[in-house]
């Protein structure tokens, strides 16, 4: 009978199946080298990935996958810059596993590459390492001709968290593509300087309205969100209910009492989902004067909203229990 | 009892002129779940032997030349 | 050879921890079992192969009951879990589940897992209600089971795929002694002979019939057949509130998860007929599938999943994760249909039941470690008694049964076993292989889950419930004496059967012992249609003793985390119905 366990030898007899002249058995070689799991493998790898068939140096990309270090993110450069589009595709994927920062030295000069493909790839790879390094090259390509690029390198700043850092992607809350300011409205979030809730605050007015929608969410989370009340209660009238649920959810988190007025007019709005969040955050502020705001909800035909109008009841009834 | 045999259309198709079976390739064979798949002798490229399909993906996303189609099995389409 | 054909052989092999099953908890118990002692040797079996087996064999497309710090603590997980199921918890080890989780995250995200991290790379972490927030989405989940497995290879885990287990071996002393399984393609027999033994087999998920007839479009893995449960009942373990069935809410004949979780945070919710959110439930529940239940049996169905309230953009974002991750073939099949998000709502029913602790709390025994009531014997993930721990819940508590049970095999020898019981178990394994003539297992097993749907699913009805009885005792006389299996593939499906139809039997004595309701749809007696605190508030364990299937109460663990009076019965106040 057959070993019953799966092998660990599969580098035994790998470099004549690599060097078989039919493509198709090369394919199958790399598969194995793939599933060895053993970091001798890479070493192959990376030999095969000048490999003339197409097909062969997709499966080395996607082979390289199964492995971490800075001699795979050394072989998965060669055919991250690989001139077919699929290639390319199969170790962007497995680029952006990696975990190991040694990874970054191998990736970096990608950053300054002719293709736009390539950068992107390469600095979605780079967000996960955190390495302060790539802080520099990250700002750099806030420039970037290309949108998906400048997200990509937002990310690696944004991961970074350094305050350093706010001025620059200050400036893309005001770039031309959506994208872009969406990431950048959303990376700011980690700052505790007021110049970075000073840019959130502004994006509440921007013209797309999923900008909008992530500056409501963020701000909720901003150490000064508090600041932007105001700019948070005007959104509460934001032609997207999308915009206003965001509002009305962070006004609740920091509990602004003025807002309550605001919140209660959003509370008849026909689209139950902001009815709900509306009711929520009027518990969460517990102001006795969300009641009347919720008295007419309480038996709303949306169970969700009538649920949450009578825990914000019993919010208000309790604090004002508590407050004597 | 005697046994009659059941004709059904199987779920899963493999595109013979793709499928690298006869270099080797048994990835399709080798994931499957419910163990369905097979190498033809006859043809030495990959099939679906026994309809018991949880169309869930496995030999399509796996399968290195692509040649590997997923259809939702007649009975639920 | 001939395709599967039959090979008459036996193999033994020992080792220090054996885990069955290679899906979710199984690989994890594998990793940390072979962390905690490196040079004990490991052997993960798997009735597949490791790389896409089990209920995330494409990913998943987010964590339901992640605890994160800053959102959610153990206290108030342990509560709701608590709440969810009705009270009969026993707290440790939800508790001790939801203190090592984040650590467990933090290592998968480690081996390369991708989770939903915002611009700041934090968790973003998906608030649904106000009670506490454990969603974490996973858009590139698809990666999980790679990512597992490159851990294994590295470890130099023992991997044997395509060999299923079929019983376990016990000692004269009681203690667990190893287990015998059979290939797959070959028919040959591998005794494997350890001094711990982990049970992750996942849920009985084969056990109703989804009701496209698709005997394997169900929607649990389908190579889940509840061989654990079947295992674990004849090896003599506990088993815990087998009549808490799992049901859940599926796309209409795919059959899938629609995915609430997924679309949930962005706004989607089901709705009935005209539109309306009907569910007062805030947890996954029996109870939330009561509420499901009604309104499909009401004028106000069909149920939906509606989204076509979203805006565009937002429905691309939710369609790009729905068809990429878990079941991707979700996107196929509404193409088949041309129903499309933005235009019209998903129609959406109920699945066919099985055991499942993942989502509901049937499964074998276990305490806050993940040991049986059979010494050396561990179960963990979909079949441990553990309730409501889905995916994360599989890899955590897989990790807490793979260093318990290497610590328990450092510390003991092989227990000694009868040779018997194998040539035994290899006689009734390979019975339907020595027939010439008979039924085959496609129809026995078509007829066993058939009566399963007309007899044993809920609401339940005693009188219903001892004519399933009867009608399933002639199956298996029929699957006893007739079935015949013709290669080693049929012999698999064959022996899913026998699984199968021990599972049903267990479903049927579990839900005639508790005489009252409990569980929302979960447990629906009619006969018995109030719950019952003085007389049930306890577990009831499922059990072969002297050969017979017999039940018995256990009290529920004192709770360490109090559960207010006012809190106890959330659920009813929940039900506040809209002022006509
Ligand atoms: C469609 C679907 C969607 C889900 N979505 C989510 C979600 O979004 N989030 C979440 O947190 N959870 C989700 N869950 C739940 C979660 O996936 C499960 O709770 C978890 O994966 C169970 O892990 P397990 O190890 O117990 O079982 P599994 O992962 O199913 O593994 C069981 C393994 O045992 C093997 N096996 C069975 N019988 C034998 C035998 N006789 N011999 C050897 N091996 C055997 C099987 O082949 C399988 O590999 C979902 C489940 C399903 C089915
Ligand atoms: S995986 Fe693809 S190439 Fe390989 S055997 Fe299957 S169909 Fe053929
Ligand atoms: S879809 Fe799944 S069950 Fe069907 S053949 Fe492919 S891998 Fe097997």
């Amino acid at each position: 009978m057959a070993d019953p366990f799966e092998s660990y030898d599969d580098l035994e007899d790998i470099d004549d199946r690599l060097h078989a002249a039919d493509p198709g058995e090369r394919r199958v070689a790399i598969i194995a080298l793939g599933h060895s799991g053993d970091p001798a493998a890479v070493a192959h790898l990376d030999r095969m990935t000048s490999d003339p068939d197409p097909g062969v140096r997709q499966q080395v990309a996607l082979a390289l996958g199964e492995f971490d270090g800075p001699e795979a993110a050394a072989a998965l450069v060669k055919v991250l810059i690989d001139p077919e589009q699929a290639v390319a595709n199969a170790a962007a994927d497995s680029m952006a596993e990696l975990k190991d920062p040694g990874c970054a030295d191998a990736i970096l000069p990608l950053v300054g590459h002719a293709h736009a493909f390539v950068r992107m790839a390469s600095l979605r790879a780079l967000k996960e390492l955190r390495r302060k390094d790539t802080l520099k090259p990250a700002l750099d390509a806030l420039r970037d001709a290309d949108a998906a690029v400048r997200v990509q390198a937002i990310g690696v700043i944004g991961f970074l968290k350094m305050e350093e850092s706010i001025p620059a992607l200050t400036a893309v809350t005001s770039d031309a593509d959506a994208h872009v300011r969406r990431a950048a409205v959303s990376a700011l979030a980690f700052s505790h300087m007021k110049p970075a809730a000073e840019s959130i605050t502004r994006a509440l007015a921007d013209t797309d309205w999923m900008v909008r929608e992530v500056a409501a969410e963020t701000l909720g989370t901003n150490a000064n969100g508090m600041h932007a009340a105001d700019a948070l209660i005007n959104a509460l009238a934001d032609e997207f209910w999308q915009v206003r649920l965001k509002a009305a959810r962070s006004l609740g988190k920091m509990k602004v009492a003025r807002a309550v007025a605001a919140i209660g007019s959003c509370i008849s709005h026909p689209q139950a989902n902001l009815r709900k969040e509306a009711a929520a955050a009027l518990g969460e502020i517990a102001d006795p004067g969300g009641r009347k705001f919720l008295e007419p909800v309480l038996d709303d035909p949306d169970p969700e909203v009538r649920k949450n109008a009578r825990w914000a009841m019993q919010q208000i009834v309790s604090r004002k229990g508590a407050l004597g | 009892m005697p046994l009659a045999s059941y004709q059904t259309s199987v779920p899963v198709v493999v595109d013979d002129a793709k499928c690298i079976a006869d270099k080797g390739c048994t990835v399709c064979v080798d994931v499957c779940p419910l163990d369905v798949l097979r190498i033809s002798d006859m043809t030495g490229k990959a099939f679906m032997a026994y309809d018991e399909c949880w169309y869930c993906m496995p030999c399509e996303a796996d399968c290195p030349t692509g040649a590997v189609t997923v259809n939702i099995p007649y009975l639920l389409r | 050879m001939a395709m599967d054909e039959i090979v008459d052989g036996l193999s033994e092999v020992s080792c220090d921890v054996l885990v069955i099953g290679g899906g979710t908890a199984g690989p994890m118990a594998a990793l940390k079992a072979k962390l905690k002692n490196p040079k004990a040797n490991v052997v993960l079996l798997e009735k597949a192969n490791v790389k896409r087996s089990g209920a995330i064999s494409m990913g998943m497309d987010g964590l339901n009951n992640a605890v994160i710090p800053g959102y959610a603590t153990p206290e108030q997980y342990t509560k709701e879990i608590t709440i969810a199921n009705d009270g009969i918890v026993d707290q440790k080890a939800v508790y001790k589940y939801a203190e090592r989780c984040y650590g467990i995250i933090e290592e998968l995200d480690s081996f390369g897992i991708r989770f939903l991290k915002n611009e700041n790379g934090d968790y973003a972490v998906k608030k649904v209600h106000h009670i506490g927030t454990y969603v974490l989405p996973m858009p590139n989940g698809e990666t999980v089971k790679k990512a597992i497995y490159r851990q294994l290879r590295r470890a130099r885990i023992l991997i044997s795929n395509r060999y299923m287990a079929t019983r376990l071996l016990t000692g004269s002393d009681g203690r667990i002694a190893g287990a015998i399984s059979v290939n797959t393609r070959t028919a040959e027999i591998l005794v494997i002979k350890a001094k711990a033994v982990i049970l992750c087999m996942g849920a009985a998920g084969r056990l109703g019939l989804p009701t496209s007839g698709y005997m394997f479009g169900t929607y649990e893995n389908a190579a889940n057949s509840g061989d654990g449960y079947a295992m674990a009942y004849h090896a003599g373990a506990a088993l815990a509130n087998l009549e808490c069935f799992q049901i859940n809410p599926l796309i209409k004949d795919y059959n899938g998860p629609a995915c609430a979780y997924v679309a949930g945070p962005f706004g989607a919710f089901t709705a009935n007929n005209e539109g309306a959110r009907f569910i007062e439930c805030d947890y996954w529940s029996g109870q939330m599938m009561l509420e499901f239940y009604n309104e499909l049996q009401s004028g106000k169905g069909p149920v939906f999943l509606k989204l076509d309230h979203l805006h565009e953009d937002t429905i691309s974002e939710i369609e790009t994760t729905l068809h990429k991750v878990e079941r991707p073939t979700r996107g196929l099949f509404h193409e088949g249909r041309n129903t499309d998000y933005r235009q019209e709502p998903i129609e959406m029913h109920i699945s066919e039941i099985g055991f499942c602790s993942g989502h509901s709390a049937s499964g074998v025994f276990v305490d806050d470690f993940a040991r049986t009531t059979v010494p050396g014997l561990y179960a963990a993930g979909d079949m441990a008694s553990v309730p409501h721990n889905y995916m994360l819940g599989a890899f955590t508590n897989g990790s807490v049964a793979g260093e318990d049970a290497m610590e328990y095999a450092d510390n003991t020898d092989f227990a000694k076993f009868d040779a018997a019981d194998i040539e035994k178990e290899r006689e009734r394994v390979l019975a339907p292989t020595r027939r010439e003539d008979g039924i085959p297992p496609n129809q026995i097993e078509y007829k066993a889950r058939r009566l399963v749907n007309d007899y044993l699913q809920p609401p339940k009805v005693t009188r219903k419930f001892e004519l399933g009885q009867r009608r399933l005792g002639e199956v298996r006389e029929d699957m006893e004496t007739r079935m015949i299996a013709r290669n080693a593939h049929e012999l698999l499906r064959a022996l899913e059967t026998q699984s199968i139809v021990d599972c049903a039997d267990m479903a049927a004595h579990a839900s005639l012992y508790r005489t009252e309701s409990r569980w929302g749809l979960y447990h629906l007696r009619t006969d018995y249609p109030e719950k019952d605190n003085e007389n049930w508030f306890c577990h009831s364990l499922l059990s072969k003793k002297d050969g017979r299937m017999t039940s018995e109460k256990r009290a529920v663990e004192p709770y360490i985390v109090p559960i207010g009076e006012d809190e106890k019965d959330l659920y009813d106040k929940q039900r506040v119905r809209a002022s006509a």
